[in-house]
């Protein structure tokens, strides 16, 4: 027995914190003022074209309503859409097939079939079709080889082929790095309680895909749903036909002006039914274990692999490359002059590269904002980016015609405007290698740095964007590539006495100059397989948009 | 013993939830001060409020006698002077182990207190490697060179063992308390394992709920825990149920004393270690279990209206299953609610 | 490195915000495209040491900007492919007068009566047709004979091209709105394939996709450069309606400009007898100073039928003419 003056007696205090603190979720500031005006900047150049067509909208002319609220319109929306769906499934199907195929079996060659899989994406649509056009029908290229009489290949089916080859190669690169992600463990996992591979595929790596597969798919359908060129040429009616149709065949601008507003919401649509077959699904920022398992190909799988690529790489790089050295070499045997459009290369160069720069630059505190500073404001800004890149280029192009010769013009028709203009149409495709790279970037290095006296600024400059360099590097080469083949903005927008390769080549081939043309559109093509090389190679950094 | 950080008051709510709740912490300088709490008491949120990466909704912190946080200002954790070892060491993979201990240091004398920062740590000659190719226990040190390499006054340490396998982490320990005390600097760990607090710390605070509930010597708090809460969350403890009558608690291994007036309910805990059987061929229970551990032993006894009680014995006292014992304790503490002592 | 690509950029960007201060500079709007003109331009810099600056799109394109631009316009020279594009300009009274030696250099009928613009070059419209599949003596005398059914999905036509809004606004002036509407419905019926331009109709013939199109009538003699043995053919109308047009391409100084003298010295050169030559012999369209020959697989200028029809009036009737396609159901 202890004495008692050595228990301690205590009480305790009523009224003891009932509710648990919950969610150890950080709460953290608004992010650093100086995000928030290069992001206010951001808006703004965005908000130009928009603001820009609602003032044009406003001093529309009666006709110009009149031409919207016709039957014919609603006929062109649905077809359009239809091809658009169409399309999209072609590419996905393609794209996705292609990155199974380089990404998880074990065919030979992987990596050289994954450089010349994605390189249609370098080739412009409209010369894709233009080639398509002249190497099918009795007269054409193929006939003249194999002898065999081929159909004309116009309208629907020449378009729904042109637009594919098109387009694949974005599902084609987003998936792949996407499927370098999954987790083999899962796979393993289905495997052991029985599942076929065909239904692991299904049920297992499919929906670790539909991320990935979505974003693809969004960017071939847009791509899709504002092109002309290739689908002018092969003479299949979609709804920027008629929107060309109005803004060069009259003074009056306002028609096409109103016209473009219902592609505008063609492509809202088109976002809104991406966002709703998504689903739950979100981007695995997790670092599996182990590299993905390889599925060995039995030999006739091998086969039927193999031929697919084949035919695929066929039609959209071979066919093209050899019809354009085709036009090339019979014009130079037959005496056509032929020059080199250095000013045009320069051009090309100059304003994609440049455009590169301005996105990538604008990409990071927009991602910065989004992943570091979740709020609504900065989610609303990350969105804001895809609905710049759903525009139409040829109504973003009008819009700020519009714009700059009223309210802007020391920089009309400057080359700052053009690019600011390429830099804010593809900057979704720099912010979501960005965003991807930022994800994986643990935040506390962050606070590590900023602990060690750094300012956020410091930080950004020292830690954040250096370990952000390969997505950034991925989304500038995205934003070059695409910017090279940009048609109908740059028409519009260049400065005087400013050419690129694709206007050289569009104008060379309107006026059937197809030698001058083919060395042009050989030039771009070599000019772009660098930067798609690299990215055939390193898809992960690609991935997220 | 003067303060270097004082928190008063502080709360920190978020999405309708709080995570600090009217937070109260003194932390001397010079010292390791260890926070102890189980999962999502606040304890992360806390040190992350003193390095300024969380701002506070209500209350003050100081940093040696500055103000850093109030409701409405929140100086910039890079203007605080406070390093951090953070859970998964963020160290910045792309540069290497030199420029990472570096990275907070300016002024002529970098290198050479990069030198000597790694030779404290006993990194020398790791100056041109990459987090990457280091092991676990070599990060950990590289992350607490780099908080320490810029002399701050205050170290905050987060989880630092968490990631480090058992053997590692009893020596990193004692590594870390030989650094702290060599250098002077004020420290603060958190962590959720109450051993690793009372081992490592100077001082020890827990955390509950958003609060401190107790703080002092790791021998007080263990010792003279304010809650039969904290009892139990620092150690083993038997807490019995009992009433006052006539000046004690009889609490069924033993009579303890109380001011209590007769009749207040009350709960007095007891430790194993605080537990003496003594063999007696008559004793009120009987030895049921024993695991011997070789410095000492837990002996279980159930006694004969049916309580069973741990008994914590050195080594070298030899007992057998089945032996009847007599049982007194030690020490105990009563712990008692206003409303059960109403009749004081 | 990084720091380095982003002053280049800043430096570039900045190089072209300030426009270049040259002493003898030119400003000129093409909507002939640069494969054709260019050329051009390059000897005339050459030549006159003014270093000329070219902004090249759409006749119709241009033309609005001009409109837009106003009395500010950085243009100096409009040079359009078609008399509505500048007729466009000139009602809008942003074009200052030629002189009268520019003007005698071409005939009048080729020109704006007022002297606001001038032609340079002349292009016809015709038919093309594929020389394998039809016989020249079933085509038609006029654009009316091909909405019969026996024509029914063998004529290609670029009813969204400048040069076939064009026509449409000539045939309206000579034939009237009803008659217009009736023809282009005629067509649509017809199921005659559109195109997107005339180049595209004409490779369509050569590729035997289709028997003939409406197009101008050098894109041929292009196509026969490029490749000799293609089997398009050029078949002119015998009768003088807005198909057998000759449209020319012309050229007006804008009031606005500042650089008179430079603006002069570019139109004197456009219709010297070596541009007009590179005209007939680059370009394979017409020369229209007399006395330069045209390319001798054409019939002479002269011996075209010609409807009398004031050029300038054109442009009233473009955005009915695109009314009128649409109303079709061309577009």
């Amino acid at each position: 027995m202890t004495e008692p003056g050595s228990i301690v007696e205590i009480e305790i205090p009523a009224g003891v914190p009932a509710a648990p603190p919950g969610s150890t979720e950080q709460r953290r500031s608004h992010g650093p003022w100086y995000l928030w005006v290069i992001s206010l900047l951001i808006v703004c150049v965005i908000a130009v074209p928009v603001t820009s067509l609602a003032l044009r909208l406003l001093d529309a002319t009666d006709a110009a309503w009149q031409s919207l609220l016709s039957w014919q319109t609603v006929r062109l929306m649905v077809r359009t859409l239809v091809f658009t769906a169409l399309v999209t499934a072609s590419a996905t199907a393609v794209g996705v097939s292609g990155a199974w195929l380089l990404a998880r079996t074990d065919l030979r060659f992987r990596r050289a079939w994954g450089v010349a899989f994605a390189l249609p994406l370098v080739i412009p649509s409209y010369v894709i079709a233009l080639v398509l056009i002249s190497a099918s029908g009795p007269r054409g290229l193929v006939a003249d080889i194999t002898g065999v009489d081929l159909p004309h290949l116009v309208g629907f089916p020449g378009a729904w082929l042109a637009l594919t080859l098109s387009t694949y190669p974005y599902v084609f690169l987003i998936t792949a790095a996407a499927l370098q992600r999954v987790d083999p463990a899962l796979e393993e996992a289905a495997r052991g309680l029985g599942a076929s591979p065909a239904r692991v595929f299904r049920t297992v790596v499919l929906p670790q895909l539909r991320p990935a597969m979505g974003a693809g798919a969004l960017l071939a359908a847009l791509y899709t749903l504002s092109d002309f060129g290739a689908v002018s040429l092969m003479r299949f009616d979609v709804f920027t036909r008629v929107i060309y149709a109005q803004y060069s065949g009259r003074i009056d601008r306002s028609p096409a002006i109103v016209l473009s507003i219902v592609l505008v919401a063609a492509a809202l649509i088109v976002i809104w039914a991406e966002q709703r077959t998504r689903g739950d699904g979100t981007l695995f920022s997790r670092k599996p274990a182990r590299p993905p398992s390889v599925y060995r190909l039995t030999p006739w799988q091998r086969a039927a692999g193999t031929t697919f690529l084949a035919a695929t790489v066929a039609a959209g790089l071979v066919l093209p490359v050899a019809v354009l050295s085709a036009w090339l070499l019979r014009g130079l045997t037959s005496g056509i002059d032929v020059t080199i459009p250095f000013d045009a290369i320069a051009g090309s160069l100059t304003g994609a590269s440049l455009a590169a720069i301005v996105a990538v630059a604008a990409s990071v505190p927009i991602v910065v904002l989004a992943v570091r500073y979740p709020t609504g404001a900065s989610n609303a800004l990350e969105r804001a980016v895809y609905v710049m890149f759903s525009l139409p280029h040829i109504t973003v192009a009008i819009a700020v015609v519009a714009f700059t010769v009223r309210y802007a013009r020391p920089v009309y028709q400057s080359l700052l405007v053009l690019v600011l203009v390429y830099a804010a149409m593809f900057l979704a495709q720099a912010t979501g290698p960005a965003k991807a790279s930022l994800l994986q970037i643990d935040p506390a290095l962050d606070d590590a740095s900023r602990g060690l006296g750094r300012s956020h600024l410091a930080t950004m400059a020292r830690i954040t964007v250096p370990l952000m360099s390969k997505g950034l590097l991925a989304g500038g080469l995205l934003v070059f590539v695409t910017a090279l083949k940009e048609l109908p903005a740059t028409l519009l927008l260049r400065p005087s006495g400013f050419t690129t390769l694709a206007v050289r080549i569009w104008s060379s081939a309107d006026e059937l100059l197809y030698t001058q043309a083919a060395a042009s559109a050989l030039v771009l093509i070599a000019v772009s397989v660098v930067p798609v090389y690299y990215l055939s190679i390193k898809p992960k950094d690609v991935v997220g948009v | 013993m003067t303060t270097a950080i004082s928190l008063s008051d502080v709360t920190v709510s978020f999405n309708g939830t709080t995570a600090l709740d009217r937070f109260d912490l003194d932390v001397p300088s010079g010292a390791l001060t260890a926070v102890v709490g189980p999962s999502g008491c606040g304890k992360t949120t806390a040190l992350r409020a003193i390095a300024g990466f969380q701002t506070i909704t209500t209350g003050t912190i100081t940093l040696n006698g500055q103000l850093v946080a109030t409701e409405t200002t929140n100086t910039p954790p890079e203007r605080r002077g406070v390093g951090m070892v953070f859970q998964e060491f963020a160290l910045f993979p792309h540069i290497s182990v030199a420029e990472n201990v570096g990275y907070g240091v300016r002024g002529a004398d970098r290198v050479d207190r990069v030198r000597r920062t790694l030779r404290l740590v006993g990194l020398e000659g790791y100056e041109d490697r990459f987090p990457h190719e280091l092991s676990g226990g070599e990060q950990q040190r590289v992350a607490l060179a780099r908080a320490l390499a810029p002399g701050p006054d205050v170290v905050l340490l987060d989880e630092p063992f968490s990631n480090l396998d058992a053997p590692q982490r009893e020596r990193m320990r004692r590594e870390l308390r030989r650094i702290i005390h060599s250098v002077g600097v004020t420290a603060v760990l958190v962590t959720h394992d109450q051993a690793e607090a009372l081992a490592v710390g100077d001082r020890i605070a827990v955390m509950s709920e958003g609060r401190v509930v107790q703080s002092g010597t790791p021998v007080e708090v263990y010792a003279r825990p304010v809650s039969p809460w904290v009892a139990r969350f620092l150690g083993e403890a038997m807490i019995l149920d009992g009433v006052a009558e006539g000046g004690a608690i009889d609490t069924g291994i033993g009579v303890v004393p109380t001011s209590l007036a007769d009749g207040a309910s009350a709960k007095v805990m007891v430790r194993p270690e605080w537990v003496r059987p003594t063999v007696v061929d008559h004793g009120v229970g009987k030895i049921v279990d024993r695991e011997f551990y070789g410095h000492d032993q837990r002996v279980a006894i159930r006694l004969d209206d049916g309580t069973s009680i741990d008994a914590l014995l050195p080594g070298s006292i030899d007992v057998a299953l089945g032996e009847r014992v007599d049982v007194e304790i030690d020490d105990a503490i009563v712990y008692f609610t206003n409303d059960t002592a109403g009749a004081r | 490195m990084r720091r380095l690509l982003v002053a280049g950029a800043v430096l570039a960007l900045a190089a072209t915000a300030c426009s270049s201060s040259d002493d003898r500079s030119l400003t000129v709007y093409s909507g002939r495209s640069e494969e054709l003109i260019q050329p051009l331009i390059d000897r005339f810099e050459e030549e006159t040491g003014i270093s000329v600056t070219v902004r090249y799109a759409g006749s119709a394109d241009l033309a609005a900007t001009i409109l837009e631009e106003g009395s500010s316009s950085p243009a100096d020279v409009f040079l359009a492919q078609d008399p509505a594009s500048l007729g466009t300009v000139a009602t809008a009274e942003l074009f200052t007068p030629l002189s009268e030696e520019q003007r005698s250099r071409v005939p009048s009928r080729f020109s704006d009566p007022d002297g606001y613009w001038l032609g340079i070059s002349g292009r016809a419209r015709v038919v093309v047709y594929d020389s394998t599949n039809v016989d020249p003596s079933e085509l038609p005398q006029t654009e009316d004979g091909f909405t019969d059914p026996s024509w029914s999905g063998r004529v290609g036509i670029a009813p969204t091209n400048g040069s076939f809004l064009a026509f449409v606004s000539a045939k309206i002036l000579l034939d009237g709105r009803d008659a217009t509407l009736a023809w282009l419905e005629g067509m649509a019926e017809n199921q005659s394939p559109t195109f997107p331009k005339n180049s595209a109709i004409v490779t369509a013939v050569n590729d035997g996709q289709v028997d003939t199109g409406l197009a101008n009538h050098y894109y041929l003699l292009r196509a026969l450069a490029e490749d000799p043995e293609v089997p398009g053919r050029n078949h002119f109308f015998a009768i003088a309606t807005a198909g057998s047009l000759v449209m020319p391409a012309g050229v007006g100084i804008l009031a606005s400009s500042e650089r008179t003298d430079e603006a002069d010295a570019f139109v004197d050169f456009l219709v010297d007898d070596a541009s007009q030559r590179y005209f007939a012999e680059e370009t394979f369209e017409y020369p229209l100073v007399p006395g330069v020959p045209a390319d001798d697989r054409l019939p002479p200028i002269e011996t075209i039928p010609t409807p009398d029809l004031d050029l300038s009036l054109l442009a009233t009737t473009l955005d009915e003419a695109t009314d009128l396609v649409a109303e079709a159901g061309l577009l």
